[in-house]
């Protein structure tokens, strides 16, 4: 009998985090608004840090403002910071979306985020006129001290539907809600659509802001915008699309309000990782539509199948695997490697959700493997734990790179961030492709580590 | 008019005092405003104070745990950032027993609401406790106060005290709360300033010598002290302490007894060797180790100081012979290069003239996130008539600079090299460097080398697909790469 063990944090302290605070998933999802500009109401280390992280990650222009809080403001408020601030950056910078981003400071000072932002629209109307009406400005309240950068993910694709969606015609589209992942994993959701003939909503969009190419001639400059991104008219037709899948279990609020106010229905689920979470994106997406899966998708999910039918059993078969990062991204993979018949022995997240803990005793249960779940634990725990029970492969983020180094076990880079390799942006870990792309990662990888030292055993 | 308000600043008017334009007819005093509250909403590129002490002064240190107090943000943020390499040994010679600590571990309260309502006294103090537990080898634990536990109001002066004495092990806490100050430059005070009144005077070297010095201000970034190191070491010199590169604790407690002190960043650590002069009465001289002639020029000013000139003749011989001819060759490639240097603060005037002066090429503007007036007058009497100076630039500042100034060659930081790839032009990573070292006399070649490497990696005269090449073109890397100018379509100057 497969059991599954949940080890919770017992000190008070955090040691490497596997997590950080929600302003960090609200900058990322208003970055990828077309012409979606992130103000963040706090001191400056607050975009100063995320725009570090995910230039390194990214390796893209990351701008995201800020209303530089200093101690006049801790002692007197930030109203005069956020009401200028928001002007200085609509009059140089014109976006079409301002999301006003809150963090501890504050939220502790208590500013009224909703009252400067009128004001603010106030101001911009007496200087630009009706041009001031073209840009949106969205308060998005993401007290740091309350859960993750998930929740504040969530938050701020709520307060977007929310405040944009507009019930219309119907569009014969369905909304992506994607949580946090690469440009790469949104391309090939994209490309999982178009081969069902269907349009998506993509709440919102970071595959071209976060990897853009790089054509001078073609850049907007002075402001630099990226490409690409989810429009606001998009936004807005969101409350009339077929319906709402969320690839996010973490981020259902946004699909849980349309539903509400609109009537959009909606599926919550885990990421589309391997073959059967795949499988069931897509039939989601086929009951909204009606379209059946297509031939072209088939014929890829029977690559996947190929090419674990030849490699999966002769190499895989067995292995020990322990995967830590963002809860969905973990999950995924959990199953994903259950499937190549491997052992997920240990799974870890910083970011605790009630989903969890059952996700992986159906994932225990499946795969017939014990798993030892480290919940709301941190990247030490993580360290410790392979100290005393050895893995043959890591699956998790940068962060982890000193830890496999030391414990000598190979590290499967995914999730966020990824800074000490590149290309990881652009690949997929989603859809049948994406489930190549990683079992050949993961196969290579075992050959390297464990086949190569008896290296006639690769003779074919 | 030496102050100029730049196209993209015409609503932020209160920038124009920030921007200066130098001119041999301004009083020496004019220079841009510095060091003030940062527009709200500008694209500024600086960070916050704790980004200061923990990320530029204490992260270096290799023997101490770092316990942030903050919601969990602050703590991931804090986490291995810069490159920051420490050895293993010890002032006693033994080694402590975990390899790149520094970079290893980050600790932190991960506050919730209702530490922010009831307050967070009670779980920093069990968090210290566990961090002790958890890491019994290391030397002392360092705590930072954050934006929230500064507003809360949490006396993390007191729970050091505390903890200390109750742990046998000395905690220090750090109050450089992220809002305080107008950028990280108050939290590398706030870092000088703890440091200074914790630790020096607390304890005696094992040995000292008549050679003894401080080196200050100096980090290691990719191994930089430990080029500086070997050059001192062989003059004779002893580094008794380092502030703060690849150093220990202890180290710092007994810089009262240097003979000398050598500031290297002027910026973030002349304070303690203010503080260290005014009450052990130790001297200080300010150093600058970038290129192979300030270098030079500040080995001999150490050697002569000490009596050893001929020692330091001998070290400046050998390396000069060493890395003459490739510098030589870099000199040719460089020449007439123009680059912009966007600094944290003092590496706009520490290179602004080797740049120049070594490798033939021309400083257009300079700038920085965080320098103070010292900082500036030094870097205008570093630069050439004409040259643009810029306090705290944002980034349309930094897209205008560009379009303007036209540079071949960028050297800032990280959040800035992207942006300016997509504009066309090649950015060198400054901060924590790309392949460096680059202080010293290899160093300055290993600066040269990626600065050549940047504006002369083939892909710059391949932007744009043409539709008839001209022949020939694509056979072998141009010499000279300024024709890309011209090829670089014209910015429509259309807001977007």
């Amino acid at each position: 009998m497969s059991c599954v063990n949940v080890i919770e944090k017992d000190r008070n302290v955090i040691i490497n985090p596997l997590k950080t605070c929600q302003p960090l998933g609200a900058m990322f999802a208003v970055t990828g608004i077309n012409k979606g500009f992130p103000i963040v109401h706090g001191s400056q280390g607050c975009s100063a840090f995320v725009r570090y992280g995910f230039a390194r990650h990214f390796r893209e222009p990351s701008e995201i403002a800020v209303t530089a809080l200093h101690e006049d403001a801790a002692v007197f408020g930030g109203r005069t910071n956020l009401v200028s601030g928001i002007e200085n950056l609509a009059l140089r910078f014109n976006p079409d979306v301002i999301g006003i981003i809150t963090t501890c400071s504050s939220e502790i000072i208590g500013d009224d985020v909703y009252g400067f932002a009128d004001t603010a629209r106030g101001n911009l109307k007496e200087k630009l006129g009706e041009a001031a009406d073209n840009i949106e400005i969205i308060p998005i309240n993401t007290p740091s001290f309350v859960e993750s950068h998930y929740k504040g993910y969530d938050n701020a694709i709520n307060a977007l539907v929310n405040h944009l969606a507009r019930k219309d015609e119907p569009n014969e589209k369905v909304n992506i809600i994607p949580g946090i992942i690469n440009p790469g994993d949104i391309r090939e959701l994209k490309h999982m659509l178009a081969s069902m003939d269907t349009d998506g909503i993509f709440l919102t969009d970071i595959s071209d802001p976060f990897d853009a190419p790089l054509r001078p001639s073609k850049t907007k400059e002075i402001p630099y915008y990226p490409k690409g991104g989810t429009t606001v008219d998009e936004l807005r037709d969101s409350a009339n699309s077929l319906g709402t899948v969320s690839i996010c279990k973490y981020a259902g609020s946004g699909a849980t309000s349309l539903e509400r106010e609109h009537k959009v229905p909606s599926a919550i689920e885990t990421p589309p990782i391997g073959l059967q979470n795949t499988d069931q994106f897509v039939r989601n997406v086929s009951k909204f539509t009606g379209n059946s899966i297509s031939e072209e998708l088939l014929d890829e999910r029977g690559m996947l199948v190929d090419s674990m039918a030849d490699n999966a059993a002769r190499y895989l078969h067995g292995r020990k695997v322990a995967i830590y990062g963002d809860p969905d991204l973990t999950t995924g993979m959990a199953r994903f490697v259950g499937e190549l018949g491997m052992e997920p022995t240990m799974v870890c997240t910083g970011v605790k959700y009630p989903d969890f803990n059952p996700d992986m005793e159906k994932i225990s249960k499946e795969t017939g493997s014990d798993i030892d779940v480290l919940y709301g634990q941190d990247l030490r725990a993580v360290e410790v734990y392979l100290k005393e029970n050895p893995v043959d492969l890591m699956v998790g983020n940068s962060d982890g790179r000193l830890i496999a180094l030391d414990l000598g076990i190979p590290l499967i880079r995914m999730g966020f961030p990824v800074y000490d390799r590149v290309g990881y942006q652009r690949q997929s870990v989603l859809g049948y492709r994406g489930g190549l792309y990683l079992m050949d990662l993961i196969t290579n990888t075992v050959l390297e580590k464990y086949y190569e030292p008896t290296h006639w055993k690769l003779q074919q | 008019m030496p102050y100029k308000l730049l196209e993209v600043d015409k609503k932020i008017p209160q920038r124009k005092n920030h921007v200066y334009v130098k001119h041999c007819s301004d009083p020496e005093d004019e220079i841009p405003d510095c060091n003030t509250k940062t527009v709200p909403g500008s694209m500024s590129e600086r960070g916050c104070a704790f980004a200061g002490v923990k990320g530029v002064i204490t992260g270096a240190i290799k023997d101490v745990i770092h316990v942030v107090h903050s919601p969990i943000g602050c703590t991931s943020y804090g986490y291995g950032t810069k490159r920051y390499p420490t050895t293993p040994d010890m002032p006693n010679g033994e080694k402590f027993p975990i390899e790149n600590f520094n970079l290893k571990y980050i600790l932190g309260t991960d506050l919730q609401e209702s530490d922010v309502v009831f307050g967070g006294m009670k779980k920093l103090k069990k968090s210290i406790i566990e961090a002790h537990k958890e890491f019994p080898e290391a030397t002392a634990i360092y705590t930072y106060s954050t934006c929230t536990t500064g507003l809360i109001g949490d006396d993390l002066d007191a729970v050091a005290k505390e903890t200390s004495e109750e742990l046998g092990i000395q905690v220090v806490a750090f109050n450089a709360p992220g809002f305080c100050g107008p950028s990280q430059s108050k939290g590398h005070h706030v870092g000088n300033l703890t440091l200074f009144e914790n630790l020096v005077g607390t304890k005696e070297p094992l040995e000292t010598t008549p050679y003894d010095v401080n080196l200050i201000g100096e980090y290691n970034i990719d191994g930089d002290l430990w080029i500086i190191k070997e050059y001192l070491e062989e003059m004779g010199i002893n580094l008794l302490s380092k502030f703060t590169g690849d150093c220990s604790h202890d180290e710092i407690c007994w810089m009262h007894r240097a003979k000398l002190s050598l500031v290297r960043c002027q910026r973030s650590a002349t304070y303690i060797a203010d503080l260290i002069e005014e009450k052990y009465g130790v001297p200080y001289i300010k150093v600058d180790f970038f290129s192979t002639k300030y270098c030079a020029e500040n080995l001999r000013t150490i050697g002569k100081y000490f009596g050893l000139e001929e020692e330091a003749e001998k070290v400046i011989e050998s390396r000069m012979e060493k890395v003459a001819p490739e510098l030589e060759f870099y000199k040719s490639k460089l020449q007439g290069k123009r680059v912009f240097i966007f600094s944290g603060g003092p590496k706009s005037y520490h290179l602004s003239k080797p740049l120049e002066e070594e490798l033939g090429m021309e400083t257009v503007a300079v700038a920085s996130q965080f320098e103070h007036k010292d900082g500036y007058e030094k870097m205008k009497s570093r630069v050439k008539e004409g040259t643009l100076i810029v306090d705290d630039p944002n980034s349309l500042e930094f897209e205008e600079i560009i379009q303007v100034y036209k540079p071949d060659l960028i050297l800032a930081g990280v959040k800035e090299k992207y942006l300016a790839h997509k504009l066309g032009v090649p950015c060198l990573l400054i901060h924590s460097y790309e392949n460096g070292p680059y202080m010293g006399f290899e160093g300055f070649v290993n600066l040269a080398k990626d600065m050549h490497r940047n504006i002369y990696s083939p892909v710059w005269n391949m932007l744009e697909f043409e539709e008839e090449p001209a022949v020939g073109e694509n056979a072998e890397i141009p010499e000279d790469s300024s024709e890309k100018q011209e090829t670089k379509p014209e910015n429509t100057g259309e807001l977007a």
